[in-house]
């Protein structure tokens, strides 16, 4: 089965580059170049995973896991945050906020790979991705 | 004379602030293209394999580009690091920490150079006890003296000796490397002093100076045995969480 990521992202050379490693790798890739956008992809295309960054125009990484938690379709697809800051602060406030993993930048992507296939085999068939 | 003294001192106040939160920010702007290049490297690499195409040349080269992309972004955590520490914004979050799990966890996380396959050797002795530290400040004072140990030693992988002693916790890290001239071991906690034998490995001169303060902040200590050409030995000592209180 192929799993559809959505990749919220506002560089548009790092988030084409990130699309092109996840494809590569047989996921199914949408996108999204802020947290309102990705919102409405989300909405939309019900992934089974979303990666996201934090600083963000419109809608930031945290204001877009609020609005996950407050919607009964979104709360239970798992986000990554991917950020380029590491103060234990922040990644504290992403995880209260809802965010599923906390992976810095810059990353490999075996690891970011590896959270993506545990976060998917934990999640695989919950209601939430069906409904 | 003295409202000219005092907007003088604001002044330099601010200026120190400002170029404070300009090293904090430049130190955040420079890791996204950062991440742009690993990750282009990476689909490079993954295009490569995919194609067949993968051969030693590409593959060693490819993964040097890698290696010293995250130096230069331990450069620049140990920049924001020593910023956070001169800026007095330093925050402490003390909780119960099992060493032996900390170092567990670092060793299959460590990642410093793709070519260099050792992993650390861990012994522990006694019966084990937790601390009581801040968990990023232990895991940098390890990450910073397990990578030094690597990266300055030659053949044998360093080793991570954890001593559970009667009131404290005693951790060497110790490597067979290309040691510290006695003359440069006076200063070698001060920032930004590099050993006069490093000439030709990358650094900062700040790694040492961070790890001196962690261990301060949480109450333990920190001294080094090195003989040039032998290797180094770098102890720590932490009470147990039972005696701190």
């Amino acid at each position: 089965m192929q799993h559809t990521i959505l990749l919220i992202e506002d560089k548009p050379g790092l988030r084409d580059t990130i699309q092109s490693l996840l494809e590569l790798h047989q996921y199914q890739v949408i996108t999204a170049a802020n947290g309102e956008e990705g919102i409405h992809m989300a909405t939309e295309h019900l992934p089974h995973l979303v990666i996201s960054d934090i600083y963000m125009p419109v809608l930031n990484g945290y204001q877009l896991l609020e609005a996950f938690q407050a919607n009964e379709q979104l709360r239970y697809i798992p986000v990554i945050i991917l950020s380029a800051r590491s103060a234990t602060e922040e990644v504290n406030l992403a995880l209260k906020k809802g965010a599923a993993a906390y992976i810095n930048k810059p990353f490999l992507f075996a690891n970011l790979n590896a959270s993506i296939q545990q976060l998917l085999q934990t999640t695989s068939g919950s209601a939430p991705l069906t409904l | 004379m003295k409202n000219i003294d005092t907007t003088s001192s604001n002044d330099v106040a601010n200026l120190l602030n400002n170029a404070s939160n300009i090293i904090a920010i430049t130190s955040h702007e420079f890791k996204t293209p950062l991440t742009a290049i690993s990750a282009s490297v990476e689909l490079l690499a993954t295009r490569l394999h995919s194609n067949q195409q993968m051969d030693a040349f590409y593959e060693k080269n490819l993964s040097r580009i890698t290696t010293e992309i995250f130096r230069l972004n331990n450069m620049l955590d140990e920049m924001l690091t020593i910023n956070t520490i001169m800026s007095g914004r330093m925050t402490l979050n003390k909780q119960i920490i099992d060493v032996v799990q900390l170092l567990i966890t670092l060793r299959s996380n460590y990642f410093a150079d793709p070519e260099d396959t050792r992993s650390f050797e861990l012994i522990v002795s006694g019966i084990p006890q937790c601390i009581y530290a801040d968990h990023n400040q232990m895991n940098r004072i390890f990450m910073n003296l397990v990578g030094n140990a690597f990266k300055f030693s030659r053949e044998k992988p360093p080793v991570v000796e954890v001593d559970f002693d009667h009131h404290q916790v005693v951790i060497r890290v110790i490597d067979d490397g290309i040691g510290i001239p006695a003359s440069d071991l006076p200063q070698l906690f001060q920032p930004f002093f590099r050993a006069s034998n490093v000439d030709e490995i990358a650094g900062t001169g700040l790694g040492l100076s961070i790890v001196k303060t962690f261990v301060q902040e949480n109450n333990g200590t920190i001294t080094v045995d090195s003989i040039a050409g032998e290797g180094s030995t770098f102890t720590l000592t932490f009470l147990y969480h039972s005696d701190s209180l």
